[in-house]
Parts: C-alpha cells; structure tokens; sequence
C-alpha cells in the first residue's frame, strides 16, 4: 500500500470539489461526474476519487446523505440505532448509496472513515471494531453526552485506544447531532454611565437564555437591580482564578477578566488544535473560566454579549502582574471563536 | 464577628487567596472558629487600596504581609 500521501490529496480534493458544488445547488449526479472526470488517476491503482460521506441537514430539518464507499452512517434517534433506507444509484460506474428525510431534534449521526471500523484489526481484535460494534458504543456514548465535538472526541479515543496508539489506517470521525437553538447571554463589565446600568440589564434579561455574569462589578449591578444577594465563596478550585459566586436567576456569576481570559483560551484551543478528551476534562472543570468555555461551546448556538465600557482607574494600574484593562480585547476575540465555532453571535456596547 | 475579603480582579492579583488562606490559619491556630466567620466579596469600589479588607463595617487594606499584624491588631483585640 502506499504512503496516504497521494490517498490525502485525493481525499481533499474530493472534499473541496462536493462542498463547493453541493452548497451551489448542483446535483449529487454532477458531483461525481466532475470528480470522476477531473481528478488525476493513480498511475498504481488506477482510480481516480476517493471515498466520501456527505451529510446535509437544512434549517426545517430536511436530511440529505449521500455516501459512497464509506461504512455507512450511524444514525441514532431516541436512544435507539436506525436503520437508513438507502437507495443505490449508479453515477459513472460508481454505485453511489442516497437517502432522503426528516431530521428531528436530537438526532445523532456519525459519519466516518473505514480505519474507525476496522481499528485494532489483527492486533487487539481479529476483525478489528467492526460497523455493529462501533454503533452500539455509539448508542452508549449519545446518552452519555449531548455535545458531536465530545461524542467525537470519544469515538476517536476509542480507535485509538484499539490502534493501541499506532493506527493502521486514516482514521475520521464526524458527528452531528440536532439540537433546539440555545441562547447565552454575557453581562461583562459596568456602563461607562451609570445611568445605563438599567437599560443594559434590561436588554440582557430579555428573552429566553441561559445568563452569565462576568465580573465584580458586574454581578454588583446586577445584584442590587434585581435586588438579590451575591453568593460568594472562598472555594478556590482553581489557584490562579478569583472562585465564583451566585445569584437567584442568574446560570454562572463570576470574576472579569482573569476569568474571560481562561475561558478564551480554551474556546480557542477548541478552534484551533486538534482537541482529544483531555481537553473536555479541563472542560468539565468547576473553576469559572471552563464553566463559561463549556457553555459557550457545548450549550448554546447563539451568544450574545452585553459590554460595559467603563474603565476601572485601578486596573490600569503598571504595578500589577496581568493588564486587566483588556475586557474589549478579550470580548473580541471570544466573539471571533464563536463565529469561528458556527454560533450566531451578537455584541451591544453600553 | 465576619470579616469579608475582596475576591475581585485587582485584590485578586494583589493577593486575597494568600489573606485567606493565613486568615483561616491564624483562626485555626487561635481555636476562633466558632467566633470568626470568612466571606468573600466582589469588588468593593475601593480597588486602588487593594486587598480590600472589611471587619465590622471598617475597611482595611491589607497585602499578605501585613495580614498577620492586622490579626493581631484588630481582631485579636477586638475580642478580648
């Protein structure tokens, strides 16, 4: 067998040329003519494609998959595995399996290469994973999370794990699971006037969404308008980070900026590295900056900041170890992750 | 008696979690427990004075070398 590199090119071309096609409009029947008659045969093995899975789901639900050569996808509706009622067709002497339907919320798909189910074939397990095995751990792990990225994360240890870390095979894994839109909202920082303390309060209680607060100051305002008390604790789960508070009707209270700057470096490791399951273990920390990472990224679709611009005289202070007066910075940012990460996100300044 | 600390970004910095945690020694080490209670607090508006500090209603700035005399001075005090 060859080296993958020829293999990787294939496969990228391959998934260039359907995504751009696809979100144009053409038919599946123009795809794979396209692939088939502009990609460069393999003098060796004389094919000229590479193996794909496509999955397309549309706002009303509407479901669209199309695979070809790949295991097929494992679909996972109300806990239970389904069976997709593919039809075959044929497109330039390729059989091409299809199906159309109706997506409903919390629907799981997983979509993958074949090393996933061939993993561990002829060292942990003689006929490696198997399709019926992978799914049924799949059926597991979806009552065990809610989140694609983790179901992902898992499923890909998994094959490492029985690869015993050296795979044998390229080795993909893409979920996707419907969810209902969940909104966040972000109070960050005071008014520069404090007339404006009301009106930004009232913009971020409206709607239905889950309601952060983010910073002392912050949770001062919010606590006297909706005159209730803020919880603090002096529980340090973690040393570098002020411990969070609470307040009746409020989802996370905690410290600014120090805070925000955890949170953001995780939402961009999440962006940019390739995560594995430590990474939702420090997800799944209790310390203030994981907490608002993990709602950010596994809880919500929508994100909407309200920003206080007043500056703190004491935080411009040189003498202290960390620029505190960074709070727009890092708001801009988190809010260039999150669009990064597909959300819908919103930013109001007061 | 409570005395509350300033868990804010800036008091953060400057050092509330070493206070507390010689606080909460001093108040071992004294067999206090039963008559000094810890809270802590978001910012109390008086950044610029860091680690803010209030016991009964008076504010002190405290860094986490000072904070034993001040356990001496005034809490100490206060309940003898």
């Amino acid at each position: 067998m060859g080296s993958g590199v020829k293999a990787n090119i294939l496969a990228t071309l391959t998934s260039k040329i359907l995504g751009t096609m696809l979100l144009n409009g053409a038919s599946i029947e123009q795809c794979v003519e396209t692939i088939v008659k502009t990609l460069p045969v393999c003098k060796v093995r004389q094919v000229a494609y590479s193996t794909f899975s496509i999955l397309q789901i549309f706002k009303n639900g509407d479901a669209y998959l199309v695979e070809f050569d790949n295991p097929s996808c494992v679909f996972v509706r109300d806990g239970k595995l389904q069976k997709i009622p593919y039809e075959e067709k044929v497109i330039e002497g390729k059989t091409i399996k299809e199906c159309r339907f109706h997506a409903e919320l919390n629907d799981c798909f997983v979509l993958m290469s074949d090393g996933v189910i061939f993993a561990g074939v002829g060292k942990v397990l003689n006929f490696g994973w198997t399709w019926n095995s992978m799914a049924d751990y799949t059926v597991n792990a979806t009552r065990v999370t809610l989140s694609a990225s983790r179901l992902a994360a898992m499923l890909s240890k998994a094959c490492d794990d029985l690869y015993m870390q050296s795979p044998g095979d390229d080795t993909t894994v893409a979920v996707a699971r419907i969810i209902n839109s969940k909104a966040v909202n972000i109070f960050t920082g005071p008014p520069m006037s404090k007339e404006d303390d009301a009106r930004m309060m009232r913009d971020f209680m409206r709607g239905p969404a889950k309601r952060i607060v983010s910073g002392g100051t912050s949770a001062n305002i919010v606590a006297r308008i909706l005159h209730k008390q803020i919880k603090t604790s002096l529980n340090y789960t973690d040393p570098v980070l002020p411990p969070v508070a609470t307040i009746d009707g409020m989802d996370l209270v905690t410290e600014g900026v120090l805070t925000l700057t955890r949170a953001l470096q995780l939402m961009k490791q999440y962006v940019e590295e390739d995560i594995d399951e430590s990474f939702f273990s420090e997800l799944d920390k209790d310390n203030g900056g994981s907490k608002i990472a993990k709602m950010i990224i596994e809880d919500c679709t929508e994100l909407h900041f309200f920003v206080g611009k007043a500056i703190n005289e004491a935080h411009q202070n040189p003498g202290l170890p960390f620029d505190l007066s960074i709070r727009q910075n890092l708001v801009a940012q988190m809010v260039d992750y999150a669009k990064k990460m597909g959300k819908d996100v919103t930013i109001q300044y007061y | 008696m409570v005395i509350t600390i300033c868990i804010g970004s800036s008091c953060h910095l400057k050092g509330s979690r070493e206070i507390i945690q010689i606080l909460e020694r001093l108040i071992t080490l004294h067999n206090l427990k039963n008559k000094v209670e810890l809270n802590g607090s978001f910012c109390m508006g008086q950044c610029m004075k860091g680690v803010c500090v209030k016991l009964d209603g008076e504010l002190f700035s405290l860094q986490p070398s000072t904070t034993e005399q001040f356990f001496k001075d005034e809490v100490l005090r206060r309940l003898a």
